[in-house]
């Protein structure tokens, strides 16, 4: 059997008396593409930022490839190949889109120069490489979607988080980020991926985890996750 | 390579080429500038100030404008190293060539010292800050006499060499100045700045940002403690109401903010623009001066917040890449 | 030495009390505005020169004063906000640039204060009768006492106004979400004048009882007065008034009880290492995200 190349076992995590996740676990193999749906305050964000380091659960515990990273600091579970989007865009605001997207690279062997090119074709491939001097503050919401899924990308992480990537975005550029996951999936990353945006989800995903009130309420593919009944109560309306 | 990609290496280049030419034009128009001063009989004490300043306002931009972090203790880092000098020289017997670089050292331990302070955010750094400088005139103030001269403070005795320490000051400067060209383009910076922006966000893309923020705060804290430790040699006297004194952090963050946190040249236009006001304000109302000061930092904060370079670059954000 | 001690208790009473008005008006101006006023310290001296102004000039005694300070102070307060603040909010980090500005109107004030007053000392000289009463085994001078009195009619009075009149109420709910108080509807733009105001106003009375309590003020006097308010205003939890001024009695009675037992200068120390250890060891501060960690 294969090593997952996420598997969380069992995540619980409190704020005081509110209990955010409860319990929580799964799997997403190599290659898996996990979408993600729940209403608001379900924990959905709560469950990356325990992956992501930056909460530390109060119980269970995160494996990566294997490696338990539960507790570890975020730079160490980043430089372990894990990298995130937000849902409200969180760049560098006041520095050029080229050095946001240098940010994750910096500890990265190569030289200067590689660097740069390579950020370079990453900005040319999300359509933003003419505003690469800008600073990102200057940039569009949804540019700034495109500009942080650019920066996720830069150290070719092994899994990929993504938080409601197309909260607010116009139609088009929707189609062009779906294209851009799509490619991610091809490459074999893992992808999880948070979103209200159903048709985006059925789509893309090839499993669906629901979570309700800090707890998976159903966990299958996508049809299966359709038509279930708990699923349908509890989110998409009774 | 692609046809975007070579003529988006050769626009590099170019930027590159006219970023480190302007570089060159300022760091020698700086050298020969000052230091034609001793020998054309120029005012050497309104000159070594001035290059004091630009050092202090460089020192300042690194740990406001490259890594967001406000200093309002400052004067702390400037004070040790003006009394280390001191004592070293008069007391110990070293030569102040040689002390001087303790002083920096000095500096550095007491960055490590007040590290733990990284942590808090905005406010709370600033207030702690100025907290931690006032106990360290205290605690500098309440030595033997022996060691630290009590309120008299200490004299260096007849190591007084105005010309030498003048052209130490002119070193130091350029120290500085070369460091943050360096650290504007190296990784750390980048770094730096990133953690300002987003210290979280950055922890998720890799940065280190305990270790980043550390560097940056040491970098900033030697050269206040080397322009202490050169100004108590020019001037050959050193006491704790000088050496701590709140308007050194006070000039220091306003001339830096004048000119402009986050490039190389903004505490330099700052400081010379700003010296140079106070030098005029002084000769024709020595009255107003600290008033006049007051009411332009009020001022340059509602009209002008980033600075003369700041504001420059604002209004053309396309020549960002090309100013030092 | 437990006459020492008792001593040290009213003393640490009476100054803690002033303490205390300097950490409330500091708070309320953090809470509601975001603003750190660096000038604090030079407003209150502002009020002890008012205080000595009033009294050398015009024979006018400090209890007088008060209100004159009061009502003077809270309409500077309002004419400063409307040309100070506003602009901040436009900028990009409205927290750095107002303590850039309030750094800037600290220094302006103390040379002001220096251009009309010159670096002398100032005390004023005014007399109770009797100069001092007798409290159990200690004499206690009368300005002390009155000092405290006021502080206490003063802090209630600012208690009274913040948890049973509607503005105040409104004050408390800006300083606990900004965002939420203009959705329903309050001018977030009056209430912050209004708070500004009532801040500076603050400040004046507690500049004249400072004229009451301490031996002697000039024009530099200002930042030891500011960070002491800092120091309240931390330990009391920022944009917390009741938090201030339980902080501002507790830092004054370890101030001067410290004194009782240690050399002057040594018991400064200790405040500010109070306040250093309790910012670091609180968590207060610390990056807000690290919740849980």
């Amino acid at each position: 059997m294969t090593t997952a190349a996420l598997d969380v076992h069992d995540l619980v995590k409190r704020f005081g008396g509110l209990v955010a996740l409860d319990g929580v676990a799964f799997s997403a193999a190599q290659g898996d593409v996990l979408g993600i749906i729940g209403v608001n305050g379900a924990g959905k964000t709560t469950l990356m930022n325990c992956i992501c380091g930056i909460y530390r659960p109060d119980a269970g515990a995160i494996r990566l490839g294997g490696q338990d990273v539960t507790g570890w600091a975020p730079h160490d579970i980043a430089h372990r190949g894990v990298g995130r989007t937000f849902q409200v865009p969180r760049v560098f605001r006041r520095m050029s889109l080229i050095d946001n997207l240098l940010v994750p690279v910096l500890k990265h062997k190569a030289a200067d120069r590689a660097l740069i090119e390579s950020a370079e074709a990453m900005l040319e491939r999300m359509r933003l490489i003419d505003l690469r001097h800008n600073f990102a503050e200057e940039l569009s919401g949804g540019q700034q979607k495109l500009l942080e899924m650019a920066r996720m990308l830069m150290p070719d992480p092994q899994v990929v988080m993504l938080d409601e990537p197309f909260a607010g975005v116009h139609p088009t550029l929707c189609r062009f980020m779906i294209e851009q996951i799509e490619t991610m999936a091809a490459a074999h990353k893992t992808v999880l991926l948070i979103s209200h945006d159903l048709t985006s989800i059925y789509r893309l995903s090839k499993r669906v985890l629901a979570l309700n009130q800090g707890r998976v309420i159903a966990e299958g593919g996508v049809d299966a996750i359709r038509g279930n009944p708990d699923v349908i109560e509890a989110y998409l309306g009774a | 390579m692609t046809a975007g990609a070579s003529s988006r290496a050769a626009d590099r280049e170019r930027g590159d080429r006219i970023y480190f030419t302007l570089a060159a034009l300022l760091g020698s128009g700086v050298i020969l500038y000052f230091a034609s001063v001793p020998l054309l009989g120029g005012n050497l004490a309104f000159h070594f100030y001035l290059m004091l300043w630009i050092t202090m306002a460089s020192g300042f931009n690194v740990s406001s404008g490259f890594s967001g972090y406000m200093p309002f203790g400052y004067v702390a880092f400037y004070g040790v190293g003006a009394f280390t000098t001191a004592i070293l020289v008069k007391k110990v017997g070293f030569p102040v060539l040689a002390a001087l670089p303790i002083s920096g050292l000095a500096g550095l331990v007491l960055a490590l010292l007040f590290a733990p302070t990284l942590r808090l955010s905005g406010i709370y750094f600033a207030i702690v800050s100025l907290a931690l400088a006032a106990i360290c005139r205290l605690v500098i103030t309440n030595m033997p006499e022996t060691i630290t001269g009590g309120s008299f403070g200490l004299q260096l005795g007849s190591h007084a060499e105005p010309v030498l320490s003048f052209y130490v000051m002119m070193v130091v400067m350029l120290a500085a100045l070369g460091t943050i060209l360096w650290l504007s383009r190296s990784r750390l910076g980048k770094a730096l700045r990133a953690v300002r922006d987003d210290a979280e966000a950055a922890d998720m893309m890799g940065i280190n940002i305990t270790r980043v923020r550390l560097y940056g705060w040491l970098i900033a804290a030697v050269f206040p403690a080397l322009c202490g430790g050169v100004e108590a040699w020019y001037t050959n006297v050193v006491d704790t109401e000088t050496a701590f004194n709140t308007l050194i952090t006070a000039k220091t963050v306003i001339y830096a903010v004048a000119g402009g946190l986050g490039t190389v040249a903004g505490p330099i236009v700052g400081a010379i623009a700003m010296v140079w006001l106070d030098e005029l304000i002084w000769r024709q109302f020595p009255l107003l001066n600290l008033l006049i000061l007051g009411l332009a930092t009020v001022l340059l904060v509602l009209f002008l917040p980033r600075g003369i370079v700041g504001s420059l670059l604002r209004w053309r954000p396309g020549w960002r890449r090309y100013v030092p | 030495m437990e006459i020492l001690v008792l001593n040290g208790i009213v003393n640490g009473l009476v100054v803690g009390g002033v303490y205390a008005l300097i950490g409330m008006s500091l708070t309320l101006l953090y809470g509601v505005l975001r603003v750190v006023n660096f000038a604090h310290g030079e407003m209150v001296i502002g009020g002890s020169f008012l205080a000595y102004v009033l009294f050398h000039v015009a024979g006018i005694p400090p209890l007088l004063a008060l209100p004159i300070a009061a009502i003077a102070f809270f309409g500077l307060g309002y004419v400063a906000y409307y040309l100070l603040i506003p602009r901040l909010d436009r900028s990009d980090d409205p927290e750095s640039m107002s303590f850039l500005m309030m750094y800037g109107v600290s220094i302006a004030l103390a040379a002001l204060m220096l251009l009309l007053f010159e670096a002398d000392s100032r005390s004023i000289d005014y007399t109770f009768s009797p100069i001092s009463m007798k409290i159990g085994p200690i004499y206690v001078s009368t300005a002390r006492i009155v000092a405290l009195g006021v502080t206490i009619v003063v802090s209630a009075a600012v208690g009274l106004f913040l948890f049973a009149t509607l503005p105040g109420k409104a004050l408390r709910a800006a300083i606990m979400n900004r965002e939420a108080i203009q959705i329903m509807g309050v001018d977030i733009i009056r209430l912050s004048a209004f708070a500004f105001a009532l801040a500076t106003g603050l400040a004046g009375i507690t500049g004249v009882l400072v004229a009451l309590v301490f031996p002697a003020f000039n024009a530099f006097s200002g930042p030891e007065y500011s960070i002491i308010g800092f120091i309240v205003i931390v330990l009391g939890g920022l944009g917390n008034p009741v938090g201030a001024l339980l902080a501002g009695v507790l830092y004054g009675l370890v101030e001067q009880l410290a004194t009782v037992f240690l050399p002057q200068a040594l018991a400064q120390i200790v405040g500010f290492g109070l306040l250093v250890a309790v910012i670091l060891l609180r968590n207060a501060g610390f990056v807000r995200w690290r919740i849980g960690r």
